[in-house]
C-alpha cells in the first residue's frame, strides 16, 4: 500500500484510491514555521506526507563572507533569532580554537549565563506554542510573562532584549550591570515557583495529557537515522547532551543532571515527554544558574590581545555547542583576510524536520499541529 | 401566543391609531422588543465581562480604552465589523446559510423563557422546540462548512456534524428528566415545580437531577460547539475550519448565531434545573398587593439573566483554563460517557418520583 501511496502524484489517482489530497502552508495557522506539507489522508489519517522547506532562505553563509569577521557576530544572530546567544557563543568558540585565544574565567561565566537564560527563554516559548496549538490560551500569557523577566535582564546587559551582539572573539562585549547577577537568582527563584503553577495548570492537566500522550513517539532508529539530537532526543532516552560529553566554555565544572524521558505521561518519546523534558531543562539552567551567579570570579571580561584590528590568523575549526534545540555545530575556516573564507552551520532543526515525512504518517490530522510543535522547530536555522 | 398577557399588547393599544392590530404584528413587535432590549444588551454584556474575566486570569489588562474601563468595547468592535465590506458578494449557499441562521434566531426567541414578562409561547412542547433551533443552527453551520470548497471546511462540516449528532442525544434524555420531576414540559410547570430558594431548585432535588444537570449543560456546549467543547468548530489544524473565510458583517452574523445559541442554552439549563426566574415569595406577594405588575416581570427577567451570566462566566472560566479536546475525543466523550450518565439519570430521575408518589 505505502508503495502504491508514493507513486501517486495526481488528483485521479487519489480519488481512485478514495485519498483526501490536501497543501498545508507555507503559511499556516497549524504550522509553526513556514514549510509546505503534502498529505494524503485516508479519512482523518495522513497516510502520506511529503515536506518542502527553504521559505526562510536568507543566505546568511554567504553574507558571512562578504563581511568583516566582527561583523560575522551580528549577522549571527539571525541564524535562531529566537536563541541567538548559541549561535554567538558557537562561532566565537570556532574563532578563539583557530586564534588560540583564552577566555578569561569572568567572560565564560557571562556566557553560560547568557547561554542558560537564553535556553530557559526559547524553551519558554516552545511552550508557548505546545499551549498554543492545544487552545490553552491562558497558560501562554503565563510564559510570556515570565519570558518577559529574561527579555528584560537580556536588555539590562546587553541593551538588546532579541539580536544581543554581546559575545566577542576572546571574551564578552562588556561587563555585568551592577546588579545583574543578583536580578538572574531573583528571575531564578521566580521561574522555580512558576514551574510549579505550570505543571497544576497545565503540563499534568487531563485534557492537555489527552492531546499529548502517545502521539508520534520519536524512536531511537528514527534518532539514529536522522541525526535528531537534543532535547527532542533526550525525550526518548537518548542520553546525548554536548555539555556534558564535550564540555566548553566551562561546562565542566558546573554541576547539573541531563533530563531523560521517561514516558509518565504515555508513551517513551512521544509529544508529552518532549514537553516535559523541557520543563525539566529549565531547572536544571535554573540550578546551573544559581550555580554560576554565586561564583563570578573577578577579573576581565574580554581577552586584551584582542583589540580593534585584530587579525585571525588562517585556519579552521569544527566546534559543537548545546542550543536550546539540540547539537549545533560550526564550522569555521579563514584564510587569515580581515572576512571569512567560509561559516558554516551544522543546525539540529535540519534533522527534525527530516523527522517529520515519518513521523506524520499514520497519525490523525488533529494532531499534526500538536506534533509540529513539540519538535521546536527553528525554520530561520534550517532554512538560513 | 399568550400575547394577550403580553405588555406590549397593551403598551401598542394604547397608542391609539395602532389598536386593533393584527395578532401576527403584536407577535413580530414582541419579537424585535426581545431582540433589541434583552438579547443585545446580554451580547454586550457578555462579551464585556468575558474579556473582563479572561484578561484578569491571564495577567493582563483586557480592554480599557473605550468608554470607561473600557465597557464600549463590544459595541466598538461591532461597529468596526459592521462597517467591513464583503471581500466577494453573496452566493446563493451563502444566502441559503444567512436564511437558516436568522429563521433559527426569530423562530426560537418566541419560545425561549424569560420569565413572565416576554414568555410569549408555552405549550406541551415548549421545552423542546429550542432543540430544534440548536439542530437547525447546527445544520447551518455545516452548510457553511461544505460551501467552503476546502479540505479544512470540509473537514469542519464534518465534524461539526459529528459533534452537533453526538450532543444531542444526552441532551434530549437529561431533560426528560426534568420533565419527570415537573409532570410537564411548559415552562410555566417547569418552573413552578422551583422556588427562589437553591435547596428547592431541581438541579437539589436528587443526585440524578444533579447528573441530568451535569450532562446537559456539557452536551449542550458539544451540541452547540461552545468552548472548551468546541473542537468541531477551532482546531488549529483546519485553521477556523468553518469559519475561516468570513470577516466583517459576515463574522458578525456567525459570532452572533454563535452566542445566541450559548445564551439560549443557558437560559434553558437556569429555567430548567437552576430555580428558573422565581422570586423570593415575600417580595413577590409585595409587588402583587402594590398591583405593580410589569416590574415582577421586570424582575423575574432580571434574576433570571443574572443567573444566566453566573453560569455562562463558569463556563468562559472554564473554557480559559484548560487545553481544547479533540473533536474525536468530545464525541468518544458525549456517546460513552454523557449518554450512559443520561440514561442512568433519567432510570433513577423516574424511580425517586415513582417512590416519592408512594410516600
Amino acid at each position: 500500500m505505502t508503495i502504491v501511496l508514493k507513486k501517486m502524484n495526481s488528483i485521479d489517482e487519489s480519488v481512485e484510491n478514495n485519498l483526501t489530497q490536501w497543501e498545508i502552508g507555507p503559511y499556516h495557522s497549524s504550522l509553526p514555521a513556514p514549510i509546505k506539507l503534502s498529505l494524503l489522508m485516508d479519512g482523518e489519517v495522513v497516510s502520506h506526507c511529503s515536506l518542502e522547506t527553504g521559505f526562510l532562505h536568507r543566505g546568511l553563509e554567504k553574507v558571512f563572507e562578504l563581511h568583516s569577521w566582527r561583523s560575522s557576530i551580528a549577522y549571527v544572530d539571525h541564524l535562531d533569532p529566537e536563541a541567538a546567544v548559541f549561535g554567538e557563543l558557537a562561532l566565537c568558540l570556532g574563532v578563539e580554537e583557530i586564534a588560540g585565544l583564552a577566555v578569561p574565567s569572568r567572560a565564560q561565566h557571562i556566557r553560560i549565563i547568557l547561554a542558560e537564560l537564553t535556553r530557559v527563554s526559547s524553551h519558554l516559548i516552545y511552550m508557548v506554542r505546545m499551549a498554543r496549538v492545544v487552545g490553552s490560551e491562558t497558560i501562554i500569557h503565563y510564559l510570556l510573562r515570565d519570558r518577559e523577566r529574561i527579555l528584560d535582564l537580556f536588555e539590562l546587559l546587553a541593551g538588546a532584549r532579541f539580536s544581543l551582539n554581546f559575545l566577542r572573539f576572546g571574551g564578552v562585549c562588556a561587563d555585568v550591570t551592577e546588579g545583574f547577577i543578583e536580578r538572574v537568582l531573583e528571575v531564578c527563584e521566580v521561574i522555580r515557583i512558576r514551574l510549579k503553577e505550570y505543571n497544576d495548570l497545565f503540563t499534568f492537566n487531563h485534557g492537555f495529557l489527552k492531546r499529548t500522550a502517545f502521539v508520534a513517539p520519536l524512536t531511537s532508529s528514527l534518532i539514529r537515522e536522522c541525526g535528531v539530537t537534543g532535547p527532542n532526543a533526550r525525550a526518548s532516552g537518548f542520553s546525548f547532551d554536548v555539555r556534558k560529553d564535550s564540555p566548553y566554555t566551562g561546562y565542566d565544572q558546573v554541576d547539573f543532571d541531563v533530563p531523560l524521558g521517561r514516558g509518565e505521561g504515555g508513551s517513551l518519546g512521544d509529544v508529552h515527554d518532549r514537553f516535559l523534558i523541557r520543563l525539566r531543562e529549565i531547572s536544571q539552567s535554573m540550578e546551573i544558574l544559581k550555580q554560576l551567579s554565586e561564583t563570578v570570579p573577578s577579573g576581565e571580561y574580554i581577552n586584551s590581545e584582542v583589540e580593534k584590528g585584530y587579525a585571525i590568523p588562517s585556519g579552521e575549526a569544527y566546534v559543537r555547542v548545546e542550543s536550546s534545540r539540540g547539537l549545533l555545530g560550526c564550522h569555521v575556516v579563514s584564510d587569515g583576510s580581515s572576512q571569512p573564507a567560509r561559516i558554516q552551520f551544522r543546525t539540529p532543526t535540519v534533522a527534525h524536520l527530516m523527522v517529520i515525512p515519518k513521523l506524520v504518517t499514520g497519525i490523525r490530522i488533529e494532531d499534526l499541529p500538536v506534533l509540529l510543535a513539540s519538535l521546536d522547530l527553528g525554520i530561520a536555522e534550517a532554512d538560513r | 401566543m399568550n400575547l394577550e398577557s403580553f405588555w406590549v399588547v397593551s403598551w401598542v393599544n394604547s397608542i391609539g391609531f395602532l389598536s386593533g392590530l393584527p395578532e401576527w404584528c403584536y407577535a413580530a413587535i414582541s419579537l424585535l422588543c426581545i431582540f433589541f432590549f434583552v438579547l443585545i444588551p446580554s451580547l454586550v454584556f457578555i462579551v464585556f465581562f468575558d474579556r473582563k474575566l479572561s484578561a484578569d486570569l491571564q495577567a493582563r489588562v483586557g480592554p480599557n480604552r473605550a468608554g470607561p474601563a473600557g465597557v464600549l468595547q463590544p459595541i466598538a468592535d461591532l461597529l468596526k465589523l459592521l462597517q467591513k465590506d464583503t471581500r466577494s458578494p453573496w452566493g446563493w449557499i451563502e444566502s441559503l446559510w444567512i436564511s437558516i441562521h436568522s429563521m433559527v434566531l426569530y423562530s426560537s426567541l418566541a419560545v425561549i423563557p424569560l420569565g413572565s414578562l416576554a414568555l410569549l409561547l408555552d405549550t406541551e412542547m415548549s421545552a423542546f422546540l429550542p432543540f430544534w433551533s440548536a439542530l437547525v443552527l447546527a445544520l447551518g453551520t455545516i452548510l457553511l462548512g461544505l460551501s467552503q470548497g476546502t479540505v479544512a471546511g470540509w473537514f469542519g462540516g464534518i465534524r461539526v456534524a459529528a459533534q452537533a449528532l453526538s450532543g444531542a442525544f444526552p441532551a434530549l434524555i437529561s431533560l426528560l428528566c426534568t420533565g419527570v420531576r415537573a409532570g410537564g414540559f411548559r415552562w410555566t410547570v417547569l418552573a413552578g415545580s422551583q422556588g427562589f430558594a437553591p435547596w428547592s431548585w431541581t438541579v437539589a432535588s436528587n443526585p440524578f437531577q444533579a447528573i441530568a444537570f451535569l450532562v446537559f449543560v456539557m452536551s449542550g456546549l458539544v451540541l452547540l460547539g461552545i468552548a472548551p467543547l468546541e473542537g468541531g468548530q477551532s482546531m488549529s489544524d483546519i485553521h477556523g475550519g468553518v469559519a475561516t473565510h468570513l470577516s466583517g458583517r459576515r463574522l458578525v452574523l456567525f459570532r452572533f448565531g454563535r452566542f445566541y445559541g450559548f445564551f439560549c442554552w443557558s437560559v434553558i439549563s437556569v429555567v430548567l434545573f437552576l430555580g428558573a426566574w422565581n422570586l423570593p415569595l415575600q417580595f413577590r406577594e409585595l409587588l402583587v398587593r402594590a398591583e405593580l405588575y410589569p416590574l415582577i416581570g421586570f424582575f423575574e427577567l432580571v434574576c433570571l439573566l443574572m443567573k444566566t451570566f453566573c453560569l455562562m462566566m463558569v463556563i468562559v472560566w472554564i473554557a480559559r483554563v484548560n487545553p481544547r479536546s479533540r473533536v474525536d475525543q468530545i464525541t468518544d466523550f458525549t456517546w460513552k460517557v454523557l449518554s450512559p450518565f443520561s440514561l442512568s439519570a433519567l432510570v433513577g430521575a423516574g424511580i425517586w418520583a415513582g417512590w416519592r408518589a408512594f410516600l
